[in-house]
């Protein structure tokens, strides 16, 4: 009943950005609210489930966007480089959790935050493959001569990506890994001494995960921005998934979805409100950002535990 | 029917339906043009000036009866130099606000994301603030730039530079990204050309604000110019460290750090300064008639003063107006392509080169001005160098 609500509700607000925005505007929308939602959804695993601290999370989505981005030019199908973006991801994601083998808690945040700028600075570097700082133009996500070059083909192949990864969160959350991250999330040394659970193991397997799902975010960015530079993927950029994330609330995977509504279709719609306001106040540089941080801040305020949490605050 | 099929069904319909009927901008009375702009984000005092040098050749045009009789509108939207944003902006101009032409895009990221966009819908790209070479070559119908690339102008300086100052030892520091490459490209071919090489070159990552190790690095090679592809800040950082520990060295900025905010955040330290202009600065003292009534006219409106960028912005929106005026009343994007291939445009009061387009070139200008901070402003040197 929840979920048959949840999918008439995501489709009145399609409808209603339809008619405010134009079909394909709305629908741009949309697919970057789901493909970030992904990336998101790899993030609420990670922070919601395994209560791991994470800053830099862009990298990751940058690792699986590169990988897409450079088999495509080559013209692997995507069948086999969105697997393989995903697989980058997941090695990228396993990497960055080794600190976690001897660092915790804000510790091993900033050592998540350096790897990040490590990854950036080989994409920069490495410019025999990356072309460094001059990015990469993506060819269009396609295959044996169709390709998805319309905002509805791109918003369906996004939103059943973002179906398929909500099925497979919650399968691996209501399982015997998921009942591990939230005990590793309550308290660690409980959870390795009274219920034997492999600390690094459990880590290993959130950040596995979370970093799949960043690389597939991440290919599919590629393909529907065009065009892809290191800069693109820097720390602002993983703040904002961290944004994402809290926005919606961590430790619902639901939340993923809202926080990716929030970051993505809120600045849009406060263009549309300033598109309406009198005189030449709309016109001021930076308006939509001033909006944009008064409303994440009442939704902060009014619902701290993130959109998709039933409690509100006081 | 299943729920998934009948919402892509949906979706399909109304897709087809709000394509349908789509005006190009162009109505009995009105002109609708789009821009994305970086207002709010790294580049914000570049993008602000253009936005607000753009709205005032306008707002002028349009009163004066606007172009062949229909108004100008000029929608701007905030992309804070993130592609994503400047996607869906894009999007936004495209269809809800069914933009005629695009006008000085801001940003490679910005631009590479969104010109195939706007191309594959029909609509004009026009002088966009991105030195990537995909902005007019290959030939595109709707793709049309005014800016000179690094590289080209860049070469043609630093060929002028050594020949007439007898420089030796040339050196560069760049900025690690599509920009610095380009401009050592075009600093290359133009020792190359004299049958020289770079003695030493060293970069720098964006946003770098200490230059100690590269100073020092590139003193020890014991350079006698050094170029700079560095925007404001860093050149006013480098140029302090250079003085400070002694260095008088000659050192010459391709036109990204041509700006008044230069010599105003350097003070003494970038005094000698050379650098490149590819439009003058708009100082209001010792400036021709026209000018000083423009920089009043700027003063009036916005309570500031107009920097090299407002003045790049108005240009830009004059040109469209130029072209859209000698496209005549029956304006079309095939009709308005033919008339800017046409025009022939002269010098501006600002002191702009003369561009001109071609049904083979849609690159309008190619040189740089050598200028040179004397005094606490920028004196230009030369005429237009080829």
């Amino acid at each position: 009943m929840m979920r048959l609500r949840g999918v008439v509700v995501a489709t009145l607000v399609l409808l209603g950005a339809m008619l405010a925005f134009g079909a394909d505007h709305a629908l741009g929308q949309a697919t970057l609210v789901a493909t970030y939602a992904i990336a998101g959804l790899g993030l609420a695993v990670i922070v919601g489930q395994a209560g791991q601290i994470v800053l830099g999370q862009g990298a990751l989505v940058a690792v699986g966007a590169y990988v897409e981005a450079l088999l495509a030019q080559r013209g692997v199908p995507p069948f086999i480089s969105i697997v393989l973006a995903m697989m980058a991801g997941c090695l990228a994601g396993a990497c960055a959790s080794l600190p976690a083998r001897r660092l915790g808690g804000l510790y091993f945040g900033m050592s998540t935050l350096a790897f990040a700028m490590i990854v950036e600075e080989v994409l920069t570097r490495w410019e025999s493959l990356t072309r460094g700082g001059a990015g990469l133009s993506v060819p269009a996500l396609g295959w044996a001569g169709m390709e998805a070059v319309t905002p509805l083909a791109q918003f369906l192949i996004s939103a059943a990506a973002l179906v398929l990864a909500l099925v497979l969160c919650r399968r691996l959350c209501a399982g015997r890994i998921g009942r591990a991250w939230r005990a590793v999330r309550e308290d660690e040394v409980a959870a390795a001494e009274a219920c034997g659970i492999d600390l690094v193991r459990a880590k290993l397997a959130a950040f596995a995960v979370g970093g799949a799902l960043a690389g597939l975010a991440g290919a599919l960015y590629a393909h529907w921005i065009g065009f892809i530079s290191p800069e693109q993927f820097g720390l602002f950029f993983s703040f904002e998934l961290l944004m994402l994330v809290f926005i919606g609330g961590a430790r619902h995977l639901r939340g993923a979805v809202l926080g990716a509504l929030v970051i993505v279709s809120l600045p849009q719609f406060i263009t549309l409100l300033r598109d309406v306001l009198p005189g030449d106040w709309g016109r001021s540089a930076g308006v939509e950002s001033v909006l944009f941080g008064l409303v994440i801040v009442l939704v902060v305020l009014l619902r701290p535990q993130g959109i998709a949490a039933k409690g509100r605050a006081g | 029917m299943p729920l998934p099929r009948l919402l892509a069904g949906l979706c399909l319909f109304l897709t087809t339906l709000f394509a349908q009927g789509a005006a190009p901008g162009v109505s009995d009375r009105e002109i609708v043009l789009g821009s994305v702009q970086d207002l709010s984000g790294p580049a914000a005092m570049l993008g602000v000036p253009v936005r607000d040098g753009m709205l005032m050749r306008i707002d002028e045009a349009n009163a004066a009866g606007g172009v062949q009789g229909r108004r100008l509108r000029l929608v701007v939207e905030d992309s804070a130099y993130d592609p994503k944003r400047a996607v869906l902006a894009t999007r936004k101009l495209l269809q809800r606000d069914q933009a005629f032409a695009f006008l000085a895009n801001f940003g490679t990221p910005v631009v590479m994301a969104t010109m195939p966009m706007i191309v594959d819908a029909g609509r004009l790209h026009l002088f966009p603030f991105s030195p990537h070479e995909s902005t007019y070559t290959p030939l595109h119908p709707l793709k049309f730039q005014i800016f000179a690339p690094y590289q080209d102008y860049m070469e043609a300086a630093v060929r002028h530079m050594v020949q007439t100052r007898g420089y030796k030892r040339s050196c560069l520091l760049y900025q690690d990204d599509d920009y610095g490459l380009e401009v050592m490209k075009g600093v290359d071919a133009g020792l190359g050309r004299l049958g020289l090489a770079l003695v030493e070159k060293t970069s720098y990552k964006r946003g770098a604000t200490d230059f100690s190790a590269q100073v020092a690095r590139l003193r020890t090679a014991g350079c006698d110019l050094v170029i700079l592809a560095t925007v404001v800040r860093e050149t006013v950082a480098v140029m302090s460290e250079a003085r400070k520990v002694g260095w008088p060295v000659d050192m010459l900025v391709t036109a990204s750090g041509y700006s008044a905010q230069t010599h105003e955040l350097g003070g003494a330290a970038v005094e000698g300064l050379f650098g490149i202009s590819v439009l003058p600065h708009p100082y209001a003292d010792g400036a021709n008639s026209a000018l000083a009534d423009w920089v009043r006219r700027y003063r009036s409106r916005y309570g500031a003063e107009p920097n090299v960028w407002s003045a790049m912005g108005y240009s830009i929106a004059d040109l469209f107006i130029r072209a859209a005026d000698a496209a005549g009343r029956e304006l079309s994007t095939a009709a308005f392509v033919s008339a800017l291939e046409q025009l022939e445009t002269t010098r501006d009061f600002f002191g702009s080169p003369a561009y001109r387009f071609s049904a083979d070139d849609h690159l309008g200008n190619r040189h740089g001005r050598l200028a040179q901070i004397r005094g606490g402003r920028w004196e230009i040197l030369s005429d237009y160098l080829k």
